[in-house]
């Protein structure tokens, strides 16, 4: 540590401080432009958000400069990290506490702030400032939050000779990429959310804006989606109870987000090609950013207990509710006055018709959303009330939510094979029955093998197959019609479909992950099995066919901790795996790192917990079926984004030329 | 217009799908084998219960002192005898509604099973009465185009549709 890390912090400090006068500068550059009448004021918005973006890089080089030279004279860094502590985990101790992950939040929303800003130079540029401002308010309330209430430069005094360490349960690897893909999701939508705003008061022409918006939609929710795998990866094993979704108020609280935000990119899709719900698009968009605000509130301010409740802290719960208060009664507000602007300028034609059945995805997402949100918040609203605590937990959301699921599995096979206006009933049905025959079978045979374990395994794994199949065959007919029309070989027809609607085929591959992760979840979910035995070395536990013998412990340190390995033989493979009782020195806890061996069909899953006697140890062994299936899934999900991304602007289609015309300024 | 390609690319899909179905059968019943019945039905018990100490763990995944010895109470009362109602309301009466991870129907509890279907009837109603509604909407001629333009526009359409 240095005398220019004193120095450098102090800098850093300041120069978040000054992001927060610039911030305001941004914020009121539109109301006074309005109030002076000076049309130069409008372009200081665009410095202005480069300014806050670098000012606030210069906080976080400072903080980070700090974490790795070891400055515990900053309070934040002798809370959450420690000379022994690996550089990568110092580095991302930056977001390992409370203060710290506020300041990425802004520091994100900062570079987002930024590249609207470049992106919009040109191409909106009437816009813009209003844009920039309405992000301007939002990093006002941020930088507020963190400048006088969560301070992470906050100086401690005497220095102490060495940190608190970060919390063992976030020194894993997840933590380096889980907290940053997270808040990139959620503060993606407040791009969404700022052009909305900007529409509503300047009664900006929908379809001017609803294309940019979905762009940015799609990216916000790849992040969010990208984030909530990577913590659905890291719960699994890094928590050691063999799952990876536990329904936590803190995972709800990142999930309605992403319902509100599945249902928004579906819905701008009608809007985009039939120009219908206008409003509703504003409803989802301002109601998406609201719940990604309460989720990163949930999580930070302390008001749950659960297994993600690090760094809380209860004092700063005023501020935040007033923000959340003040962001949620300004946009719906403005939503409730001025919402109607623009209205549907087509009629729907049928009931059975691709807008149709996107009225009933909304439907289904909006309801989870709903749901979600009323499981997590109702405990603590009772709580808050009557004192009385209940809890709500894993069973109510499955019981809930996994009817509204195979609801949407359904329509996500059906509705790709219905066309936009008015379906042809005659060979739609010709077109399903295959699928639904296949997918019949599929139900009857789990039963016939697996028996009748849970009524959601047969009708998931028949919807799951019934989807699957509608989804290939509508892509084999296109396949076939190409080559019909074209002569070219199969290859090139198979990629030039894809190539010729990466739109619309993204879509697809997103929905083929979708299906892959409901067999990892039927897999996983009901066909895990579970042992919990005390073994001595050179004893065998068979456990799902797999036979799994215990070899004995080893002692082990790492950089920070004391560990005992102990080394299990999967006879049927002779592959070792070697799970951890871990010790972590500086803040005295224990942790389990398990020992798991992959393959696409089945992890199996050995947890250490604790010596029995002597020689003995208590172990915990799974084997759950399909796992890897979930993070292929996720894997496919956003390689089919990146396909729709791909395509940058939706192709002219022959009816609407002229009203394409109108949105050339 | 219909091809050969057209025609066969779709059933080979579907028995590519098929064939699937039937390769992840057979792998997965490949690995059946016997559990021991008594635990299964401990952590059948164990699964709906929150641990108390814990921060939202059922009482079947927590690693904690507290769950093991639930898991134990659970396991010695079912071999007593007891069924799986008895046992739940031996740890209701021990911890309150509190130890339930799926809450009662009753009291505090009936809010959150009535409301998902009070919210399911309201959002099917509303988006049925807006496509009942929209689905007789009249609606502004495309601006900016001729009579005979908006004919032609029309029958692309239809023709689109078909």
């Amino acid at each position: 540590m240095t005398e220019f890390s004193l120095h450098f912090i102090e800098l850093g400090h300041f120069a978040a401080t000054l992001a927060f006068a610039v911030t305001a500068l941004q914020a009121l550059a539109p109301l006074a432009a309005r109030l002076v009448g000076d049309d130069r004021l409008p372009a200081l918005s665009f410095r202005a958000a480069v300014a806050v973006f670098l000012l606030t890089s210069i906080g976080a080089a400072a903080l980070i400069h700090a974490f790795v030279g070891g400055n515990f004279s900053v309070l934040y860094v002798a809370q959450n990290s420690n000379l022994s502590l690996p550089l990568f985990y110092k580095i991302a101790a930056l977001w390992g506490g409370h203060e710290g992950s506020l300041y990425l939040w802004v520091w994100i929303l900062t570079l987002y702030t930024l590249v609207v800003a470049w992106h919009g130079r040109k191409r909106y540029q009437e816009h813009l400032p209003l844009i920039l401002a309405v992000q301007g308010w939002l990093m006002l309330g941020f930088f507020g939050l963190i400048l006088f209430l969560s301070n992470p430069f906050e100086r401690l005094f005497p220095m102490p000779p060495d940190g608190r360490d970060l919390n063992p349960l976030l020194q894993d690897p997840g933590m380096v990429f889980h907290p940053p893909l997270l808040y990139l999701g959620y503060v993606g939508f407040s791009v969404p959310f700022a052009f909305a705003m900007t529409a509503l008061l300047t009664r900006w022409e929908s379809e001017l804006w609803i294309g940019l918006v979905r762009r940015w939609a799609l990216i916000a929710w790849g992040f969010l989606t990208a984030g909530i795998m990577v913590g659905g990866w890291w719960a699994y094993y890094e928590l050691g109870w063999g799952g990876y979704w536990g329904w936590d108020p803190v995972e709800n609280a990142s999930f309605m987000p992403w319902l509100l935000g599945t249902a928004l990119i579906h819905s701008i899709t009608v809007q985009d090609r039939r120009r219908m719900l206008h409003d509703w698009n504003i409803f989802l968009v301002i109601s998406t950013f609201a719940l990604s605000l309460l989720g990163t509130f949930l999580v930070r301010s302390g008001v749950l207990s659960s297994v993600h409740a690090f760094a809380v802290d209860p004092g700063r719960g005023a501020y935040i509710l007033g923000f959340m208060g003040v962001v949620l009664v300004a946009s719906f507000g403005v939503f409730m006055a001025l919402g109607r602007y623009q209205r549907a300028q087509e009629a729907v034609t049928s009931l059975l018709s691709r807008e149709a059945l996107f009225v009933w995805n909304n439907v289904a997402f909006t309801l989870a959303g709903a749901c979600v949100l009323l499981g997590t918040l109702y405990p603590l609203a009772l709580e808050a009330l009557s004192g009385a605590k209940i809890t709500v937990g894993a069973p109510y959301f499955n019981t809930v939510m996994v009817p509204i699921f195979l609801a949407v599995i359904l329509l996500m096979g059906v509705a790709p094979l219905v066309p936009w206006r008015k379906a042809n009933t005659e060979r739609l049905k010709r077109r399903l029955l295959p699928p639904a025959v296949l997918g019949l079978a599929a139900a009857g045979l789990m039963l016939l093998v697996f028996g009748w374990r849970h009524w959601t395994g047969p009708v998931a794994v028949g919807l799951a197959v019934f989807t699957l199949t509608a989804l290939l065959t509508d892509y084999a007919r296109a396949v076939g019609l190409r080559r019909t029309q074209h002569r070219e070989a199969l290859g090139r027809s198979l990629l030039k479909t894809v190539a010729g609607n990466r739109r619309h085929y993204g879509g697809m591959v997103v929905h083929l992950g979708i299906v892959v992760i409901t067999l990892g979840i039927v897999g996983s979910g009901l066909f895990r099995a579970e042992m919990s035995v005390s073994m001595a070395p050179g004893d065998v536990l068979e456990i799902a066919g797999e036979r799994l013998r215990f070899e004995g412990v080893a002692e082990r340190r790492g950089p920070n901790y004391a560990a005992v390995q102990g080394r299990f033989t999967l006879l049927n493979g002779g592959v070792t795996v070697t799970p951890e009782r871990r010790l972590y020195a500086r803040q005295d806890m224990p942790m389990t790192e398990s020992g798991i061996h992959s393959t696409p069909l089945r992890d199996v899953y050995v947890v250490l917990v604790e010596a029995a006697d002597a020689e003995r140890w208590a172990v915990h062994a799974y084997v759950n079926p399909l796992v890897q299936f979930i993070w292929a899934g996720g894997a496919i999900i956003l390689l089919g984004l990146l396909l729709t991304l791909s395509q940058r602007r939706p192709r002219v289609r022959a009816g609407t030329a002229e009203e394409r015309n109108l949105t050339s300024p | 217009m219909k091809s050969r390609h057209a025609r066969i690319y779709p059933r080979l899909a579907v028995f590519i799908c098929g064939f699937a179905v039937l390769f992840f059968v057979a792998a997965a019943s490949a690995g059946q084998v016997a559990e021991d019945p008594l635990e299964r039905q401990t952590l059948d018990i164990a699964k709906d219960l929150r641990c108390a100490v814990c921060q939202n763990q059922p009482v079947s995944e927590s690693n904690s002192d507290l769950a093991r010895d639930m898991r134990a109470i659970i396991r010695e009362q079912l071999q007593a005898g007891k069924t799986r109602e008895e046992i739940i309301a031996y740890f209701v009466a021990r911890y309150g509604d509190f130890v339930l991870l799926k809450p009662p129907y009753q009291d505090a509890g009936a809010m959150l099973w009535i409301a998902p279907l009070a919210l399911l009837v309201v959002a099917g109603a509303s988006a049925f009465v807006f496509l009942r509604r929209r689905l007789r909407a009249a609606l502004p001629e495309p601006p900016g185009l001729a009579r005979e333009d908006a004919e032609r526009v029309r029958r692309a359409r239809e023709e689109d549709d078909a």
